[in-house]
């Protein structure tokens, strides 16, 4: 019995999770719903770069992505106010099929990541061997580019959204 | 793979397209900047996938993703931040109605 079949269902799902979630982010007027859903998307795109052999990218997508992006777009929602009217109590009334549907995914997950015993790591260590070593031989110069340029976009972050003190203000005025 | 790489360049093009129309189409800044997070990963998609096919041993498309990871929360932080502060000026998240930036 061969598992060849795995891979062609499996993308389906992610494509119709990516292109279904991609395109409920232009069109949902909600912008909370919105925003979660595209962390959904951002999360079937790491099953997509799994399903590539691409461990190492899927995991930084997860945790940059699915992680921090998210939650940096989710205090832009929160911190500006928007004129659809206040849809933040989301999940407020669908508690109980909330519960439902937790229960559904959650206890088959437990039961099966309880049964298995974990296989042992691929000799080679997957793809973050090659990645690394091309990033700090070849790439070695744009990665310290990189870095300086996440520096400048912090300091500009800060200074952007720091609020001007009253006083400060008031004394630059007067000198 | 079983899957043939054209198939991930069509899912790549689709989100990338719909990222754009978003990008277009809709008014508020904060929706237009997650619009213009899905057309970068978008673009990672194409990447892994091209580097996967026909890269040679040494992962040379996925440094670029990792690098356009790098660029993406950067402008993330920064876009959010022009956003903040323009509407502590004035509170407003439409683009259509923010033209103090204008020249």
């Amino acid at each position: 019995m061969t598992f060849d079949f795995v891979e062609p269902v499996v993308f389906a799902l992610l494509s119709i999770g990516v292109i279904a979630g991609g395109a409920a982010v232009v069109l949902l007027n909600r912008i909370t719903a919105a925003a979660l859903l595209m962390a959904f998307t951002f999360l079937c795109m790491a099953g997509m770069f799994v399903l590539l052999g691409a461990e190492t990218i899927a995991a930084f997508q997860v945790l940059i992505y699915v992680g921090a992006i998210t939650v940096l777009i989710l205090y832009g929602v929160m911190f500006t106010k928007f004129s659809d009217g206040p849809r933040a109590l989301l999940f407020k009334r669908q508690t109980p099929i909330a519960a439902v549907i937790v229960a559904a995914v959650a206890i088959p997950v437990a039961l099966l990541s309880f049964s298995f015993t974990s296989a042992p790591p691929r000799p080679g260590g997957g793809d973050l061997p090659a990645l690394a070593t091309s990033v700090f031989t070849d790439f070695a110069f744009p990665f310290e580019v990189a870095s300086v340029l996440l520096l400048a976009a912090m300091v500009g972050a800060i200074v952007l959204t720091r609020r001007d003190d009253p006083e400060e203000a008031a004394m630059r005025r007067r000198r | 793979m079983t899957v043939p790489v054209g198939a991930y360049i069509a899912v790549s093009a689709v989100l990338f397209f719909t990222g754009c129309a978003g990008v277009l189409i809709r008014r508020n800044a904060v929706v237009i900047l997650m619009c213009v997070e899905l057309m970068l990963n978008a673009a990672n998609l194409a990447l892994v996938a091209f580097s996967r096919k026909y890269g040679s041993i040494d992962e040379r498309g996925s440094v670029f993703v990792v690098f356009v990871f790098v660029i993406a929360a950067a402008e993330v932080a920064v876009g959010l931040g022009i956003i903040l502060s323009a509407y502590r000026n004035r509170p407003v998240v439409n683009v259509d109605e923010i033209h103090q930036m204008k020249g």
